[in-house]
C-alpha cells in the first residue's frame, strides 16, 4: 500500500524566497542546496569583515557608526553601531549571545545545511576575551600613539573584481610602509556618499602609471601631520577611479576628472586642500592632453554637471534628411534590393512551412473546410449543408461514443410526440429497472424456488417413508 | 455587452459559426441579455474577446428564440448562463471538478480565469484532447445543481 499523499500546509522558505507545499522535503532539493550555499556564503563574507574586526579592534568614531550595520539572517535584527567604542562591538557581542546561537541552530535545522557549521556561524567566548584584551590595550595606547602599522582594511570591502585592485593595495601598501596611516575605519560594503568630498569620476581615468603618480604626489605632499580622514579620502578616491575604470570594461582609457563638491576633507588639516588643489591641477591637464584624441565634431564638456558630449550637427547636412523627414535608412541605400529581397524569401518560407498539429481536434474536418470556403470563395460550390446537421457534441448523461448521441437526439426528437414507454426501455441505458418488473421478477424467483423446495421436500419425506 | 458581441438568434447563424471558425476556439453563450449573472458574464466576455481575438471566437446565442431550441435541447442547457466551447466544428469538454462536463454553467470571478480557461483548451484542443481539466482552483468555479430528468 503506497502512502497517501499529505496535502500539506504552504510554508516560506527564506533562502529560496518562495512559498512550497513539499514540507520536509524542500530541504533537499538542488534549488535549494544552490540557494542555502548562496545564501550561507554571502553571510559569511559579511562575517569576514566582522572577525576581522575581531582581530584588529580599532575604534568606532561617532560619525562612521551608521556605516558599521550588519543584518544577522538567522535572528532576523539588524545590528548597529550605535553605543558602540570599538568598530563591529555590537556585532561581535551580538554573535557571541545565547540568543544568536539558537536561532542559528534553529535556522539550521529548519532550512538543513548540517549543524555541524554552527561554529562558523558565531563567535566564541575565547574568542570575545581576546577582543576585549586587545581593546583595552588599545585605549591606553590610543592617546599617545596612532600609528599601528599598515592596515588597509579586509580587502573585499572594495568590491572590485579585477587583478588591478590587488596589485593597487600592494602600490599603497609599499608606498604607506613609513607607518603614517590609519586603518580604514568606514565599512566600504554599503553605498556610502563621504560627507566631505565627492569626487566624481567622469568618463574614464587614466592609465595606470598616470594612477600611480597621483600615489607619489600624494606621498610627496603629506610628510607632515596626516589625519585619518585625509587618508580615508584618499582612498575613497581610488575606490570611486577603480570602480569606474571597472565599469568601462578596461577598454578604454580613463582621462579622470575630479570635482570637489562640498568643503574640504577636514577643517583643521593644511595639506589636504593644497593636494586637491595639485590634483585639480594635474587633472585638468590630463583633461587637456585627452581633448586632442578628441575628433573635430566633438566637444568635451569639462565643467558643470552636465557630462554629455555635444555632437555639433552643422556638418550632417539637412540635404540627407533624417528619421523625422522621413528619409530611408543610410544602410537602405546602397543595398537596398538585396537586403529586402534576402528577408523575404526565408520568411515567406517559413510562413508556409509552420504547419497546425495535424493532430490536433477536428483537423481533417478543418482541412477539408478550408478546401470548401476557398471552393466557394472562388465561386464554383453553392453547397448548403442540410438544415438538420448538428455539431459533434458529447451529451451530458451519455455513455458512449458523440455519434450515439446524435442517434439518441434524433430518436428522442422523434419519439417525444409518441409515449412508448415499453419499446424504449430495452432500448435506453438505463439501470434502473421498473417496480413492476422488479416485483414480477421476486415474486417469479420466489415462486421457483417454492416449487423446488417442495419438490425436495416431498422427495425426501418419501424417501424416509421407504426406508422405515 | 450585448452590442458589442455578435448575437444570434437562428439555428442557421448558429450552424455556420460553428463551421466557419477554423483553428480557433469558439464560445457560444448561451442566455438572456437580461439575465443578471448573463450580464455579468457578457461584460467579462467582451471586456476579454479582443485580447483572445487571435485564438479564440465569441458569440451570445439568446435562448428566448425558438430557432434556437434545437441546439437548447441538443446541448442540454437547463441553467443560465451556459458556455459550449467548439474547436473546428467538435465540442471541447473541460473538468472542472462539477458534474456537467460539457459546459460552463455561471460565470467567471475574473477575466482573468476566462481567458485561463480558454487557453486551457486551446491548448487541449492542438495537441488532439476533447476533454480538458481546469485549470481554475474549486474557489474560483460556479457551483451548481444538476437535475437528472427532473429528479
Amino acid at each position: 500500500m503506497k502512502k497517501e499523499k499529505k496535502n500539506e500546509e504552504y510554508e516560506f522558505c527564506a533562502v529560496c524566497k518562495l512559498n512550497h507545499n513539499q514540507g520536509r522535503r524542500h530541504n533537499y532539493f538542488p534549488n535549494h542546496v544552490k540557494s542555502r550555499s548562496a545564501f550561507l556564503t554571502r553571510f559569511q563574507s559579511k562575517l569576514a569583515d566582522v572577525r576581522f574586526f575581531l582581530k584588529n579592534p580599532s575604534l568606532l568614531r561617532p560619525e562612521h557608526a551608521s556605516r558599521n550595520r550588519l543584518w544577522c539572517v538567522f535572528c532576523g535584527s539588524d545590528i548597529d553601531g550605535l553605543g558602540s567604542t570599538f568598530a563591529c562591538g555590537n556585532a561581535i557581542a551580538h554573535l557571541v549571545s545565547a540568543d544568536h546561537l539558537k536561532n542559528l541552530k534553529d535556522f539550521l535545522w529548519k532550512y538543513g545545511g548540517g549543524m555541524d557549521h554552527v561554529d562558523s556561524f558565531r563567535l566564541s567566548e575565547v574568542d570575545l576575551a581576546r577582543w576585549e584584551k586587545k581593546c583595552k590595550l588599545l585605549k591606553t595606547d590610543g592617546a599617545s600613539d596612532r600609528s599601528r602599522g599598515v592596515v588597509i582594511g579586509p580587502v573585499n570591502d572594495i568590491q572590485l573584481n579585477s587583478e588591478n585592485i590587488d596589485t593597487f593595495i600592494q602600490s599603497l601598501n609599499s608606498s604607506f610602509s613609513n607607518g603614517v596611516v590609519e586603518p580604514l575605519q568606514i565599512y566600504t560594503n554599503e553605498r556610502y556618499q563621504v560627507s566631505h568630498e565627492i569626487f566624481r569620476v567622469q568618463e574614464l581615468g587614466p592609465l595606470r602609471q598616470d594612477a600611480d603618480s597621483y600615489l607619489h604626489v600624494g606621498t610627496q605632499l603629506d610628510n607632515n601631520a596626516c589625519s585619518s580622514n585625509y587618508f580615508t579620502g584618499k582612498i575613497l578616491l581610488w575606490v570611486e577611479f577603480l570602480k569606474a575604470y571597472t565599469l568601462s570594461g578596461y577598454s578604454e582609457v580613463p582621462s579622470l576628472q575630479v570635482r570637489v563638491a562640498a568643503s574640504t576633507l577636514c577643517s583643521s588639516d593644511q595639506p589636504p586642500g593644497l593636494w586637491l588643489h595639485r590634483l585639480l591641477m594635474l587633472s585638468s591637464n590630463l583633461v587637456q592632453v585627452h581633448r586632442d584624441e578628441r575628433t573635430a565634431n566633438s566637444e568635451c564638456s569639462s565643467q558643470g554637471l552636465q557630462n554629455l558630449t555635444q555632437i555639433s550637427s552643422i556638418v550632417c547636412g539637412d540635404a540627407i534628411g533624417n528619421v523625422h523627414s522621413g528619409a530611408p535608412p543610410p544602410w537602405l541605400d546602397s543595398s537596398e534590393g538585396k537586403q529586402l529581397d534576402f528577408k523575404r524569401s526565408p520568411f515567406n518560407k517559413s510562413r508556409k512551412c509552420s504547419k497546425l498539429n495535424p493532430k490536433r481536434v477536428g483537423a481533417a474536418w478543418a482541412e477539408r473546410r478550408k478546401v470548401e470556403l476557398e471552393m466557394e470563395k472562388r465561386g464554383a460550390l453553392a453547397k448548403n449543408f442540410d438544415a438538420n446537421w448538428l455539431p459533434n457534441f458529447g451529451r451530458v448523461w451519455q455513455s458512449g461514443s458523440r455519434k450515439e448521441s446524435m442517434k439518441e437526439f434524433e430518436v428522442e426528437t422523434k419519439k417525444s410526440s409518441k409515449v412508448e414507454t415499453q419499446c424504449e426501455m430495452p432500448m435506453q441505458l438505463q439501470p434502473y429497472v421498473s417496480k413492476k418488473m422488479v416485483s414480477f421478477t421476486f415474486t417469479f424467483t420466489a415462486l421457483y424456488a417454492l416449487v423446488v423446495l417442495s419438490y425436495a421436500l416431498t422427495f425426501t419425506a418419501l424417501y424416509a417413508l421407504v426406508i422405515l | 455587452m450585448s452590442y458589442v458581441l455578435r448575437t444570434l438568434r437562428k439555428k442557421r447563424e448558429v450552424d455556420s459559426i460553428i463551421r466557419d471558425t477554423i483553428d480557433t476556439v469558439l464560445v457560444l453563450r448561451f442566455g438572456r441579455a437580461l439575465d443578471p449573472i448573463c450580464l455579468q458574464l457578457d461584460d467579462i466576455l467582451s471586456k476579454s474577446e479582443r485580447e483572445v481575438s487571435k485564438f479564440a471566437t465569441v458569440a451570445l446565442v439568446d435562448i428566448d428564440s425558438e430557432d434556437v431550441q434545437v441546439y437548447v435541447k441538443y446541448f442540454d442547457i437547463t441553467l443560465i448562463p451556459s458556455t459550449v466551447f467548439f474547436f473546428n466544428a467538435h465540442h471541447m469538454k473541460m473538468d472542472s471538478g462539477s458534474a456537467d462536463h460539457t459546459k460552463w454553467v455561471g460565470t467567471f470571478l475574473r477575466k482573468q480565469d476566462f481567458i485561463d480557461v480558454l487557453e486551457a483548451i486551446y491548448r487541449g484542443a492542438m495537441k488532439g484532447k476533447l476533454i480538458v481539466s481546469c485549470p481554475l482552483p474549486p474557489q474560483r468555479i460556479p457551483k451548481y445543481q444538476l437535475l437528472y430528468k427532473d429528479v
